[in-house]
């Protein structure tokens, strides 16, 4: 139970990406029967570690050791015969196939040649019951799964492979506050089995929470690997960022003016009804509520991304209703998606092309595209968010996520917009990006523009917003302001308890 | 700060070079076959025969060009090239009563229209563009079949505006250089200045890199699209309309495997299948391997025409393989 021994051992592993070393000397010993906490701010070499780890590159340079012997974990399947797995941030389940075939895929039990259909049901119950979901049906299709189910489901096809060592990297994301503390059970119960978890997240409470030792990563080096009982959060943040964070929320400048954005009725059957409110000049307007309120939804609409089904938006008093997303932005109204990956960023395309995308037009002369003053925006782009490394040709895949997200940040910051509608504008990003994006958020909203922030994370929305409306189940349920804006207030609010006022 | 600017300084001219290495990666093997080429045969560098090895692919490359927006777009390929060829060059034939203004004018306006309604189909109804051309194919190639009854369609030489047509693949331009290859230089051009300095080259680099963030970027994707299919529309016309020329009449069966030839060099050219990777350069490149290769092979001994299409099927596979394992190497997966 408790077994000291060490399950994994790392000595010197490097991994070079074309110009950027990711990982540079990085020594780490894992025990077996730990929870082992691995953080650092956005690039700093936790996910290409891991992915080192997951047999995901033949070509990084040190020595790994499992159990005390060295191996070379050169391919996925080097690593899961030694017997690790990993649980991605993004989920791998194949939507339309059975629980039990997602659980049990590439080794599903078979019979001259067929699959026993009874040897697999038992197997993936089996499975299943590691994580708790004993009452889960193996035959459900994965796609009828909510987050939380797949998340386990997850969890436990890694499971099945009987791994000595589980990487999971952040694997809260996706989760309500009841969600993570059972599957905090669940790595508890995996501990007390002699698997080695490695951890990895943003939010530090729950690495206090769950975690026995912590390893910090900053720039691609090991910093220190501390027990969890001789550190403090602070102490922990400070090694992250290699110094004292200071206020992260300052006051603004100047306080909102007069009402420009007016949004009256708006709705979209089925995802969110009736929503009316005004944005002043120079407001940051924050829309708090759970997952699945529609937050997002009336975000889309607003600018055109999504239909609508009633109401209308004024802008400065003219009706800027838009049809799309094009439209949108030419009005002045931009979306920044919680979604960088696939509706954010190009990967593929440059920097500079990327921070360029919503403007091609004001770049055109005669359809011509004049270079000199995208040029220039881009190298003020950069330096503003000091977007790292500050090559604007680097392709978008090759920046780190929190910088990713300043690119994304940049490319809406670039249109210039009077009303600037952000979802989950921080989301996945250390700490350092975070203090950037707020500041420029800031700086937008003190420019004159309305800024309306969908944000999950609570600091956030109470630190960043001057006015908070909560929505619940597709529903404007009421406003806050001022002293009684807090966290909790916010929170009961957004679970339909607690007093409100009308807007 | 001042480390950061070190850095950036540095870095700059490292990605510009990696950026023309991309590009430059085609032409290395252009110089390969340059250098194979005269070790075969002496005569391999004049001027003469040079200029030949582009003419031999002037029609591929008008094509190409306009295929390559295609691709850019992130929708492979129009597998109706061929039919739109085809068509295009006898409507032009027919045309050519009313002079050679009115023929190109009017084997334009068709390859226009077909490349159109593809357009239409694939970026506004978003139908896949493999089936959906490769339906159309079949529909052009019957409908030209069905009108023209399959005949040749002559073009009659004794006539001005006849012997003006013929002139557009065989005449010369300043006495030397081929028509033709002027008209694909001109195309090259066009397509590169086109593709690298004009918002509408922007938008399809961008809705062939990612369909969705272009859209919430306020690009219209589907017109976007859309025009892709009738550039290519057009330009497979001018190409039809030259190997009528060069046939000297109209027939359904002009444009054979120019479809698979022409995403050929967009490919070897370095444009990735998924789209919005690569350059105009690039597959003028892609274009002179083909060129070349055309030139070379028959004077391999051994190499008849069945082995040439052979070789031009592997050189294909290899540089799709080549292409995504370079991209995976580096970490980028564009599959």
């Amino acid at each position: 139970m408790t077994d000291i021994g060490t399950a994994l051992e790392l000595a010197a592993v490097s991994k070079r990406y074309p110009g950027t070393l990711a990982v540079d000397g990085v020594d780490l010993a894992i025990r077996a029967g730990e929870v082992h906490a691995l953080v650092g701010e956005n690039g700093a070499g936790k996910s290409t570690l891991m992915k080192v780890i997951a047999g995901s590159f033949d070509d990084y340079t040190g020595e790994v050791h499992l159990s005390g012997k060295s191996v070379r974990l050169d391919s996925p399947s080097a690593a899961r015969a030694a017997g690790i797995a990993m649980i991605y941030q993004e989920l791998s389940l194949s939507p339309p196939v059975s629980v039990a075939e997602n659980i049990l895929a590439g080794r599903l039990p078979a019979r001259r040649g067929m699959v026993n259909r009874r040897a697999a049901r038992a197997e993936a119950r089996r499975c299943l019951a590691m994580v708790g979901l004993d009452d889960l049906d193996p035959a459900t299709p994965a796609e009828d799964l909510s987050q939380h189910e797949a998340q386990l489901v997850e969890i436990a096809k890694a499971l099945g492979a009987g791994p000595c060592i589980l990487v999971m990297d952040e694997p809260t994301s996706t989760l309500s506050r009841g969600e993570v503390a059972r599957l905090f059970e669940i790595i508890r119960r995996l501990r007390r089995r002699g698997i080695a978890v490695i951890y990895i997240s943003h939010h530090l409470a729950e690495v206090f929470e769950v975690a026995d030792r912590v390893t910090v990563l900053r720039d691609g080096r090991k910093v220190a690997t501390c027990d969890i009982a001789d550190v403090t959060q602070g102490r922990l943040v400070e090694m992250m960022v290699g110094g004292a964070v200071s206020d992260l929320y300052a006051e603004r400048a100047r306080r909102p003016g007069r009402v420009r954005l007016e949004v009256r009725g708006l709705g979209r059957w089925g995802f969110f009804h009736d929503a009316t409110f005004q944005v002043r000049e120079g407001e940051i307007l924050g829309i708090g509520g759970l997952s699945g309120a529609g937050r997002s939804e009336l975000a889309r609409s607003l600018c055109g991304i999504d239909p609508r089904d009633a109401g209308r938006v004024l802008l400065d008093g003219r009706d800027v209703t838009p049809a799309s997303a094009a439209d949108a932005i030419r009005a002045g109204l931009v979306y920044l998606t919680e979604d960088r990956k696939t509706e954010g960023l190009a990967l593929r395309l440059s920097a500079a092309e990327n921070l360029l995308a919503a403007i091609i037009p004001r770049q055109c002369r005669f359809g011509l595209v004049r270079s000199g003053p995208g040029r220039g925006l881009v190298r003020g782009l950069m330096d503003r968010l000091q977007i790292q490394p500050r090559e604007p040709r680097r392709e978008a895949a090759m920046f780190s996520g929190g910088n990713q997200q300043k690119l994304l940040l940049g490319k809406w910051l670039a249109a210039d917009p009077q009303v600037l509608v952000l979802d989950e504008p921080t989301r996945g990003v250390d700490v350092g990006a975070k203090v950037v994006i707020h500041r420029a958020i800031a700086e937008a909203a003190d420019r004159g523009a309305c800024v309306l922030l969908v944000s999950s994370d609570l600091p956030e929305l109470v630190g960043l917003s001057d006015r908070i409306l909560v929505m619940r189940a597709g529903h404007l349920i009421g406003e806050m302001a001022g002293p009684t804006c807090t966290e909790q207030a916010v929170l009961l609010a957004a679970n339909g308890e607690g007093a409100l006022v009308p807007p | 700060m001042t480390i950061a600017d070190a850095t950036t300084r540095a870095a700059l001219p490292r990605a510009r070079l990696r950026q023309a290495l991309a590009v430059g990666s085609v032409y290395v093997f252009v110089v390969v076959l340059l250098v194979l080429g005269r070790l075969i045969s002496d005569g391999f560098w004049s001027a003469e025969n040079l200029l030949m090895v582009v003419k031999d692919v002037s029609i591929l490359g008008t094509v190409a060009v306009g295929c390559a927006f295609i691709t850019m777009s992130g929708h492979y390929v129009d597998l109706s090239i061929p039919a739109i060829m085809a068509c295009s060059g006898i409507v032009a034939v027919y045309a050519l009563g009313a002079g050679l203004a009115a023929a190109l004018a009017a084997g334009l306006a068709t390859g226009a229209a077909l490349g159109l309604v593809n357009g239409l189909m694939v970026g506004y109804l978003r139908l896949n563009p493999i089936l959906w051309t490769l339906a159309a194919m079949a529909v052009f190639d019957g409908v030209t079949r069905w009108a023209y009854g399959g005949k040749w369609v002559y073009v009659d030489e004794t006539t001005g505006p006849g012997s003006a047509f013929a002139g557009l693949y065989r005449g010369n331009w300043l006495g030397f250089v081929p028509v033709s290859v002027v008209l694909f230089a001109a195309m090259a051009a066009a397509g590169h200045v086109l593709m690298r300095h004009t918002g509408f080259g922007r938008r399809v680099r961008m809705t062939g890199a990612a369909y969705e963030v272009a859209r919430l970027s306020g690009i219209r994707v589907r017109r976007t699209v859309m025009t892709a299919f009738l550039l290519s529309g057009v330009a497979s016309a001018l190409g039809g309309i030259i190997k009528t020329s060069l046939n000297m009449y109209g027939d359904v069966e002009i444009g054979l495997t120019y479809d698979f030839q022409a995403i050929t060099a967009v490919v070897i050219g370095g444009v990735t299948l998924a789209g919005g990777r690569g350059t105009m350069a690039g597959v003028i490149g892609g274009v002179l391997v083909i060129g070349l290769l055309g030139r070379i092979l028959p004077l391999v001994p051994g190499v008849g025409q069945d082995e040439q299409f052979i070789i031009r099927g592997l050189v294909f596979i290899a540089a799709v393989g080549i292409n995504m394992a370079a991209l995976r190497r580096s970490g980028r997966s564009d599959v």
